[in-house]
């Protein structure tokens, strides 16, 4: 123990000492680093400021620095709120689904890409299968509701085949909600969601393949021994940063297709912020604030939780 | 030859042809739902405003006018604000890949001691939002860039995310490129930009396509900072602005009895198909300017040559 | 150079009225101004607006929302200098409780502000219910006060039907809500698809977001009241009593009749889903037979068949009531309650809408004289109707008229934006109902312009009904309550409140209307028993709010 301690205190100055003469070395590291570390420390956490917000009753006549604190009293309203819980629930299992299909069809798209030899065919089918995002939500939304209605082209096409008997009303029923958002941005946000992977296959090493081939592995093993590996990486970073979004399911899809029928299913946290904090004529931000913060806390919590999983699984990290 | 021989090379034959059949049937049909609401929007674009109200349109204009982007292109303003548009997505594109591809390789070099905390800072910022009106308090009164060009270009200068898809990538080039012009005498500036930045150019477009689609569709910061000044108004600001004007017509009569109404009973355009025009206008020159950058990231390149 | 005459005897008019501008010269000043609402950026050589720079000195730099509403004006007003002239669109309350503004009654008098004191004292307006509790005036309405006689005009709330199914009942209007669902449920047991095969949609209820008055609101009218929002207040009590109507027993027999139409087939499950945009589809294409709405909301709809000349499935409103079986055996808000028919008010004032002056302007006296000078007879010509014998002319008896093109081109909006300050006009203090001579001060509301404008169909129509105009099928407007429309009065204290209380509404009815005839009674107690104690919650502030109004004395 006391052993430990000193060889401790010996080692630290010399440890220290070194730190500063690699950091001199590193001078060109630093150069590149550095000014956009200040850059953040300005433009991302001087406001978190903020903050404080979330503990005052906030009045625009007095603003920031004159309103009342209350300390906890609107995290208490919020987390005694059942809306506010019923929020969470709804986020959560709406940014799971999105996380899920998003990233396998992402994944499987770009895969398929890569398997298409014929260059202006790949690049055609990239190119139109990410027109969709520059739709705005409002158009897509307008479509989806008109296809998914009682006499929409899907009902149509369900009373056709003869799955069902009376058309499903899906844009009624609590239970399809999530579902309905999943799939539309899956189909919305697909191709845009392929560039990235796309982008990450070019760096695997041709002469990969040319060995698979000569070991006579066939397509699928291809896929799965060099394909895949070859994006694991972009994967998994994108997966943990993904991870710490979790809070994040979006506000304008569901939003727009909310309405009295399905509004158990439909409210994520910022359509509850939305219509509490907001709503009214006058606007309480501290809610507003509170929720953010609980977000961006919970965030970087799952955030660290997966970074860590990750390294013990030793696989890539984000961090 | 026996029956058996050609059943077998058959069999090989058909396993190869399978696959890449099946394939182009999957891509086609996924083209053919992404392709549609795209072209349903252009119908919708290129048609009559009040004919229009009653939807119902499909691949092709029911009744033929050119008005909705007429509506959009009287306006000389609109000319001025495509160069503001234009010049703000080019330099905040390149200040951004400069800056962002420097840092995602000195935070890819494992020997570099700030690593671990530099990338922690950056990464949080992917997850803590203040709030805006302290983020507004900043930019506007602090840095004074309210009702300046600048305002589009200095808070926007950097992105977490394309941050970390660059140093994966670079993470993945082999080591020994960097080791072996470290051995050359090359410091770490030398290494990026003579080696790594142009080994990097799949994953720099496709960050400067995130980048430039962000700037280009951005009408925010004109909303927040410079919206009372006409010459600075970006185009997704004006564009908005002409749709929610039209969408206002009807709304606005809430106060104004007849006289509103009666405005929006004429009026020549619809909310609907000047949204369509919008979308059109707005993606158009981003479908024009794609191809340039998707060379580089769906052909990819051949790293074995540079290896060689 | 009878043009330039005629302008500088206006000229030297304004200068007369305004001895305050006449003494300085006025020095051109740039104002800058926020308007609550979208808008067109006017032309560079906008006719009006020259005149206004010319003659008034005074050039505008307008931005327009594009943004969130209450976004914005929290933003603006953390700012350190307030756009001098600020219109709050429908968020006004925010700025007011900021105080940020100048009080218009410290600038006021009579011999300074003579069109403005004239605006406060000697028409419609109750300068008292206008002022906040410590006797300010921060807003000078934009609408509604009215000089010398009031024109009933009728773009509110209403049940309608398509006219052809007036056409097929032999032109009997539906009176009561029983009469109106009867004929709906003949018209499609005789013609039970649209023109183009399409089943028709009895009636249609519009459930999306802030719309959702389509779903709520109808009762107090069947009650026999005006549009006060979401309450009910006995107007004959000194105390006015004040109740929310929706969850109440009388409320009762609207919505059970809406679940027997449900289940014989005449409202469809979608109407609780669609949005506004299919809304005005089915509209436009005819679907639609009736619904309940108000009538500027779906103008782009009706225009659509206009324009293709199916003016019988354009949509006629009527006042329907309950009939007093309906409510038997049903208690009534109060004793002697008149369940007569009250669609329209007479003389609704916006309240808390318009421009507002910052304290940060840089000379606020002068932007009163700017508000009192276009408030000018002479002005408000120029701003309503335009400039003479360009905009529109004398005809032989002496009176103002349009002809049919300069009326359609006020609607054009690239007209408007080269020769109308309809940016400033909306948000300044008007005078509406009439000139001294009689012409009406809104051309719209001229009565030679609008018999001009009327359809061949509609004209025959109101023949066939017997009205001049489509006012005539509702009473003649109530005498407007003291406290004004309470749908006006600001939520924002009870804001977290109010809000649930809307959103058990928007959730709970459409499952009631939806919902088994069997489980209806069930539902119904489940839904009263959820929003009791946020009815409760409202209804008191709302009484509280209308007594600050009506006896502002007993809370100074």
């Amino acid at each position: 123990m006391t052993a430990r301690s000193i060889s401790n205190n010996a080692v630290k100055p010399a440890r220290k000492k070194g730190f500063f003469r690699t950091l001199g070395k590193q001078w060109q590291l630093m150069i590149m680093s550095v000014p956009m570390l200040l850059y953040v420390l300005l433009f991302n956490y001087a406001p978190l400021w903020g903050w404080v917000t979330a503990f005052q009753d906030y009045q625009a006549k007095k603003g920031m620095f004159g309103s009342p604190w209350v300390g906890l009293d609107n995290f208490k309203w919020l987390f005694g709120n059942n809306d506010f819980l019923l929020s969470i629930r709804n986020t959560l299992a709406m940014s799971l689904i999105n996380l899920v299909f998003g990233t396998v069809s992402a994944v499987l798209l770009a895969v398929l890409l890569n398997e298409v030899r014929n260059k202006t065919f790949k690049r055609s089918v990239q190119t139109i299968t990410y027109l969709p995002h520059f739709l705005s939500m409002v158009i897509v939304v307008n479509m989806a509701q008109n296809l998914f209605s009682s006499n929409g082209a899907i009902n149509d096409l369900l009373l056709g085949v003869g799955l069902v008997k009376e058309p499903v009303f899906f844009l009624g029923k609590g239970e399809y909600f999530w579902w309905l958002v999943g799939v539309i941005n899956v189909w919305k946000e697909v191709g845009w969601g392929t560039i990235i992977y796309i982008a990450a296959m070019t760096s695997i090493d041709p002469s990969l393949y040319e060995a698979a081939a000569i070991d006579g592995a066939g397509r699928f093993q291809r896929i799965l021994h060099v394909t895949l590996p070859g994006i694991k990486s972009t994967f998994m970073v994108l997966l943990i940063m993904n991870i710490g979004h979790l809070l994040e399911a979006g506000f304008e899809i569901q939003y727009l297709m909310r309405n009295g029928l399905v509004m158990k299913y439909s409210d994520t946290i910022d359509v509850f912020v939305m219509i509490y904090s907001f709503g009214g004529s006058r606007p309480h931000y501290a809610y507003g604030v509170a929720a953010g913060m609980f977000k961006s806390i919970v965030g970087i919590i799952l955030l660290l939780g997966a970074n860590r999983i990750a390294k013990l699984l030793d696989e890539e990290t984000l961090i | 030859m026996t029956t058996a021989a050609i059943k077998n090379t058959g069999i090989k034959k058909r396993r190869d042809i399978v696959f890449p059949i099946v394939n182009t049937c999957i891509l086609i049909l996924l083209c053919f739902t992404t392709l549609y609401p795209v072209l349903n929007t252009v119908a919708y674009s290129f048609n009559d405003g009040l004919d229009a109200v009653k939807g119902g349109i499909g691949l092709w204009p029911r009744v033929w006018s050119t008005e909705s982007y007429a509506s959009l292109m009287r306006d000389p303003a609109i000319y001025k604000a495509f160069w503001i548009s234009f010049s703000k997505t080019i330099l905040t594109t390149f200040l951004n890949l400069f800056w962002t591809g420097m840092l995602a390789y000195a935070l890819s070099r494992r020997e570099y001691v700030l690593r671990r905390f530099i990338t922690l800072v950056l990464v949080f910022t992917m997850y803590i939002n203040a709030g805006l009106i302290p983020n507004y308090l900043l930019i506007s009164k602090t840095l004074g860039l309210k009702n300046t060009y600048w305002v589009y270009i200095i808070p926007t200068m950097f992105s977490c995310f394309n941050m970390i898809v660059i140093r994966t990538y670079i993470a993945g080039l082999p080591d020994a490129l960097v080791e072996s012009a470290r051995i050359d005498g090359a410091g770490d500036l030398r290494s990026y930009f003579q080696i790594i930045l142009p080994l990097c150019l799949p994953v720099m477009a496709t960050v400067a396509l995130f980048v430039a689609v962000g700037a280009w569709n951005s009408w925010f910061d004109t909303y927040l900072y410079n919206g009372s000044k006409k010459d600075l108004y970006s185009m997704q600001y004006l564009l908005k602005m002409k749709l929610a004007t039209t969408q206002n017509q009807a709304s606005n009569a809430a106060n104004a009895t007849a006289d509103a109404l009666a405005a929006a009973q004429k009026s020549k355009t619809t909310p609907v198909t000047v949204r369509a025009a919008i979308t059109v206008v707005s993606a158009v020159p981003i479908l024009i300017v794609y191809p340039f950058l998707q060379r580089y990231f769906v052909t990819g390149m051949a790293l074995g040559s540079v290896k060689g | 150079m009878r043009k330039i005459l005629a302008a500088l005897l206006v000229l030297a008019m304004v200068l007369a009225l305004v001895p305050a501008v006449m003494a300085e010269a006025p020095a051109p000043i740039t104002v800058t101004v926020f308007k609550g609402d979208p808008g067109d950026q006017p032309t560079e050589d906008n006719k009006m607006y020259k005149k206004i720079a010319d003659e008034l000195g005074i050039t505008f730099e307008i931005e327009f929302l594009a943004g969130d509403l209450n976004q914005t004006i929290n933003l603006k007003i953390e700012d350190d200098k307030q756009p001098d002239l600020f219109d709050g669109g429908n968020s006004a309350e925010i700025i007011e409780a900021a105080d940020v503004l100048i009080d218009y009654m410290e600038y006021i008098s009579e011999e300074k502000t003579p069109n403005i004191w004239r605006h406060l004292h000697d028409t419609n307006v109750k300068l008292d219910q206008l002022l906040t509790e410590d006797g300010k005036l921060y807003i000078i309405p934009n609408y509604g006060v009215t000089y010398n006689r009031n024109i009933v005009s009728y773009n509110g709330p209403s049940f309608f039907l398509q006219k052809k199914v007036i056409e097929f009942n032999e032109y009997k209007v539906p009176k009561t809500i029983n009469e109106y669902f009867d004929l709906i449920e003949r018209y499609i047991a005789a013609n039970p698809n649209a023109d183009d095969g399409t089943p028709y949609t009895g009636f249609a209820i519009l459930c999306e977001d802030w719309r959702r008055f389509c779903l709520i609101n109808p009762v107090q009218h069947l009650m026999g009241r005006p549009n006060d929002g979401e309450v009910i207040v006995d107007v004959h009590d000194p105390e006015y009593a004040t109740w929310t109507f929706v969850d109440k027993d009388y409320a009762k027999p609207y919505y059970k009749k809406l679940n027997e139409e449900f289940h014989k087939g005449l409202i469809s499950p979608d109407t609780f889903v669609m949005n506004f945009e299919q809304y005005k589809n089915e509209l436009a294409n005819g679907h639609i037979l009736g619904m309940f709405d108000q009538a500027w909301d779906f103008g782009e709809a009706t225009s659509a068949l206009q324009n293709e000349k199916r003016y019988p499935e354009t949509f006629l409103p009527m006042p329907l009531l309950y009939e007093a079986s309906d409510l038997e055996g049903i208690a009534m808000p109060s004793e002697n309650w008149d369940l007569s028919e009250h669609y329209i008010n007479a003389g609704v004032i916006n309240r808390d809408r318009g421009f507002g002056i910052a304290k940060t302007a840089d000379d606020p006296e002068r932007l009163v004289q700017l508000v009192d000078t276009l408030l000018s007879d002479e002005w408000q010509i120029a701003l309503q109707w335009g400039i003479e014998g360009e905009d529109w002319f004398t005809d032989e008896n002496g009176r103002m008229n349009m002809t049919k093109e300069q009326y359609e081109q006020r609607s054009d909006s690239e007209w408007v934006r080269a020769n109308k300050a309809d940016a400033i006009f909306t948000s300044a203090p008007k005078k509406a109902g009439t000139m001294d001579n009689g012409n009406s001060w809104s051309p719209d509301l001229q009565p030679e312009i609008r018999d001009a404008n009327l359809s061949d169909y509609d004209k025959a129509l109101y023949e066939k009904l017997g009205i001049k105009q489509i006012e005539e099928l509702f009473s003649e407007p109530i005498e407007l309550a003291p406290y004004g429309e309470a749908w006006q009065i600001d939520k924002g204290p009870i804001d977290t409140d109010y809000q649930k209380w809307l959103q058990l509404q928007v959730e709970w009815l459409p499952k009631i209307i939806s919902g088994s005839e069997a489980d209806f009674d069930a539902n119904w107690a489940a839904f009263t028993a959820e929003m009791a104690p946020y009815s409760e919650i409202y209804a008191n502030f709302m009484h509280e709010e209308i007594l600050k109004q009506v006896y502002p004395e007993r809370y100074q």
